[in-house]
């Protein structure tokens, strides 16, 4: 089955509830029955294509990443963290997931990259078809999966272009491409470079050290700018941001986006949220996704909190 | 593996030099028998006690053989080379072989050296392989060649030195203010064994004499190869004892860069037993680099005494991976007010070696600066690393700034490290810092690397090298840093790198 998607224009259009599809899955069923008192957003259109049309418009959004159940906990105090998380990202979309802090969304995230700190209690992850917690963290990446860290650790004595062509090559050699030197890398980079604004000198700085906050956070971005992603997952990318940065930011993301990939980003704020625009938002609270919605659950987060989502 | 971090000590600023300050000296003149436990005494500093109560036949013996090597010239040694046999074979008398009761040799183990059969190297042995291929790397355009503790003149690059800078064998120096001045100079220091072994083998005194204000712009490389050498298990331990004596006036400046190793790929077993004495005018620069890549069969040990006077500055960056056992002292002393010392060490054991820093910084004078930074990676099972850092802020060294960071990476299960670091501060006007940290890989960053699609192999490699970076970075000149970072990466990874 096929579905037909609008091509909807993230960058300034606003949302277009009626435009949207949901995904037809049982879990997400669920998911919606279970949240539906509350929600606004409903499916309303779901259109069959014949699977011969080619044309820009009609395509057939693939489903991306599909996470059900999910509970995991610290590795190291078992302190259960996630309880049972349902998701569903399609090719194209933008999903944002908001909730208060400790409520599970970064680990969330974490998990998705395989990060050692947490252990996978039940529940399961399929991207691209494939099951996602039965791959070594490189792999996930080199598959397309990019998560930008809400804190980038600083790593002293490797410079930052030469991490970036370590990483790229990883990802060339993975393709049967053929690696690139770093005369030729830097060609590569060197236009990325102006994507998000970033100054040449740093990438012959060691990687994130001394880095400036925002510096930290372009720095992901160009990450994500040279070894592109199928799933940019962006934690917190806006924090400790200035508008500016936060602009440049944005738009570097919206650059890099196409039909085919697809963004999950976390933040707490509205204000990434109008540069980048989402398909869905999510809100998390205590290792659940509670409730799923267009940009109206932003607005009334940013006017009245969480308490008015709860209650609702 | 297996770690031990012996608490640093750190008096509170009005203790007195306590008794902990003997722990870091041999104990030279005990007349009581080896065996004795040592008693716990502050250190004496005065020298009133007779000599020759106790003698080490062994070092006698040692001691003999290598007088009896030195070849008998036409003309008697000259004064300075002719005091410092003296002073080093009269306190022979009195010094044993240390044993691991003493604590400078606590977790250092010499009886490899001990047992050994101990062979001089003599000049014409060394002059006659002057042919190999040594010369080929000509890294820096002024260098000197030093096989077994020998000058060789034909593999010497000097011409480009600077007027009145003087390098080479104390017999060739011709001008007479300079050699009043080295006399003036050397030798005033006393070390341990080793370094009185080397005073009473030296076969002659290496200088580096730089005039007053004069500035050497390009470094100088002094190139030591060990060319004699013993198969391995032969118990046969050839070994040769360079000395060199830098001095550099009332701001003058030079680079030194020395690099010890062995001449070929093949194991061999020998003995170098190095001293450099450095001393540094008023306001005088001097930065040392220092590369020890000797077989892994051989046994090196040197010493590096700095005296600094004052506004001067010292700068030492090290990098020793080769020898079965390694050992470095260094022991810098500021003789003068705002002088600045910075250390930077990298110790790489990846077999059955033991690499060993003893270091001591003595600050006697009002706002010194000390930055030391000491590295090491154990990546052999077998493999021992060993740091004894101690810095002393004396009564006078007040609104001294010192700082001493150590970190040691163990790769492999039984890997050890022992580590002492020890501030004694006095003054009570200063801003001293110390760390010592012992782990392997972050896992933060190991993380890092993984997610962005780099394998776990390929990132710790990456790691491994990004840690000793850190101190070969510190290198000032770009060939020599190139060619230690490509040495480093060889020994840790063997095999061709796939990235």
């Amino acid at each position: 089955m096929a579905l037909f998607t609008p091509n909807l224009s993230f960058k300034t259009a606003t949302f277009n509830s009626s435009l949207f599809i949901l995904p037809a899955t049982r879990h997400q069923r669920l998911r919606l029955n279970r949240c539906s008192r509350s929600l606004k957003l409903r499916a309303s259109v779901a259109v069959e294509s014949p699977s011969t049309s080619a044309t820009e418009h009609v395509g057939s959004p693939e489903l991306l990443l599909e996470v059900k159940d999910l509970s995991a906990v610290i590795s190291e105090s078992k302190q259960p963290i996630l309880k049972g998380v349902n998701l569903t990202v399609r090719e194209g979309e933008v999903h944002a997931v908001m909730g208060k802090n400790g409520s599970g969304k970064s680990t969330f995230v974490k998990v998705l990259v395989g990060h050692p700190d947490y252990e996978i209690t039940g529940g399961s992850v399929t991207y691209k078809g494939q099951d996602l917690l039965e791959m070594e963290p490189e792999e996930r990446a080199v598959a397309g999966l990019f998560m930008s860290f809400q804190s980038p650790v600083e790593i002293p004595g490797v410079s930052n272009i030469d991490f970036l062509n370590m990483a790229y090559n990883s990802r060339r050699r993975k393709l049967g491409q053929p690696e690139l030197g770093p005369i030729e890398f830097y060609g590569y980079i060197a236009p990325k470079l102006e994507l998000v604004n970033m100054k040449v000198d740093l990438l012959n700085r060691n990687v994130n050290e001394g880095f400036s906050g925002g510096e930290k956070k372009r720095n992901e971005i160009l990450q994500l700018a040279v070894l592109g992603a199928d799933l940019a997952m962006l934690d917190e990318i806006d924090s400790g941001l200035d508008v500016d940065a936060l602009c440049d930011v944005a738009k570097a993301v919206n650059g890099l986006r196409t039909s085919k990939n697809s963004v999950l980003m976390i933040t707490h704020y509205l204000r990434l949220l109008e540069f980048i625009t989402p398909t869905y938002i999510h809100i998390m609270e205590n290792g659940r996704i509670v409730k799923t919605g267009d940009i109206s659950i932003a607005k009334v987060l940013e006017k009245e909190g969480y308490k008015a989502i709860s209650d609702a | 593996m297996v770690i031990s971090i012996l608490p640093p000590i750190v008096h509170p600023p009005t203790a007195l030099i306590s008794q902990s300050l003997s722990s870091c000296l041999p104990n030279l003149l005990t007349p009581r028998s080896k065996s004795t436990p040592r008693t716990s005494k502050a250190r004496v500093f005065t020298q009133s006690q007779t000599l020759a109560i106790l003698s080490d036949p062994h070092v006698l013996q040692l001691a003999e053989t290598l007088e009896d090597s030195l070849q008998p010239s036409s003309s008697p040694p000259l004064p300075p080379l002719q005091k410092l046999r003296d002073i080093s074979s009269q306190s022979l008398l009195s010094t044993s072989w240390p044993s691991r009761k003493d604590e400078p040799f606590r977790f250092t183990d010499t009886s490899f050296i001990k047992n050994s059969h101990i062979e001089p190297i003599s000049p014409s042995e060394s002059q006659s392989l002057a042919s190999l291929p040594v010369s080929s790397d000509t890294l820096l355009p002024l260098h000197v060649t030093i096989l077994d503790g020998y000058v060789v003149d034909s593999l010497s690059q000097l011409s480009e030195l600077p007027d009145g800078v003087f390098v080479g064998g104390l017999s060739s120096l011709n001008s007479e203010v300079t050699m009043k001045r080295v006399s003036e100079y050397a030798p005033n220091f006393q070390g341990d064994l080793f370094w009185l072994l080397n005073g009473v083998g030296a076969p002659d005194i290496i200088v580096v004499y730089v005039p007053e204000g004069c500035r050497v712009e390009s470094p100088l490389h002094l190139k030591y190869f060990s060319l004699k050498g013993s198969e391995k298990d032969s118990k046969i331990l050839p070994i040769s004892n360079p000395r060199v004596l830098v001095l550099v006036e009332k701001g003058g400046e030079i680079g030194i860069v020395e690099e010890h190793t062995g001449v070929d790929e093949t194991d061999k077993c020998y003995w170098a037993n190095s001293v450099m004495e450095i001393v540094i005018g008023n306001g005088a620069k001097v930065s040392h680099s220092y590369i020890q890549t000797q077989s892994l069969d051989a046994a090196h040990v040197k010493w590096t005494s700095v005296r600094q006077e004052s506004t001067s500055i010292y700068e030492l960056t090290e990098v020793s991976t080769g020898g079965k056992l390694s050992r470095h002292n260094l022991h810098v002393q500021q003789l003068g007010p705002d002088t600045v010392t910075e250390l930077s060490t990298f110790h790489l054991s990846i077999g059955d070696q033991i690499q060993d820093l003893h270091s001591k910084l003595v600050m006697d004078h009002p706002r010194g600066v000390s930055r030391q930074l000491h590295k090491c990676i154990v990546a052999h099972s077998l493999g021992q690393a060993v740091f004894d850092g101690n810095v002393q802020v004396n009564r006078d060294a007040q609104q001294t700034d010192a700082g001493q960071l150590t970190r040691s990476l163990l790769l492999e299960p039984r890997a050890t490290v022992n580590i002492k670091p020890n501030l004694q501060i006095i003054a009570d006007d200063v801003k001293c810092s110390h760390g010592a940290a012992i782990s392997d890989l972050e896992d933060d960053q190991l993380f890092y690397f993984q997610a962005r699609g780099i394998d776990i192999e390929t990132a710790r490699k990456a790691l491994i090298i990004s840690f000793a970076s850190e101190v070969i970075e510190r290198f000032p000149n770009t060939c020599v840093q190139n060619k230690v970072e490509g040495l480093v990466r060889k020994l840790l990874d063997p095999t061709p790198s796939s990235r």
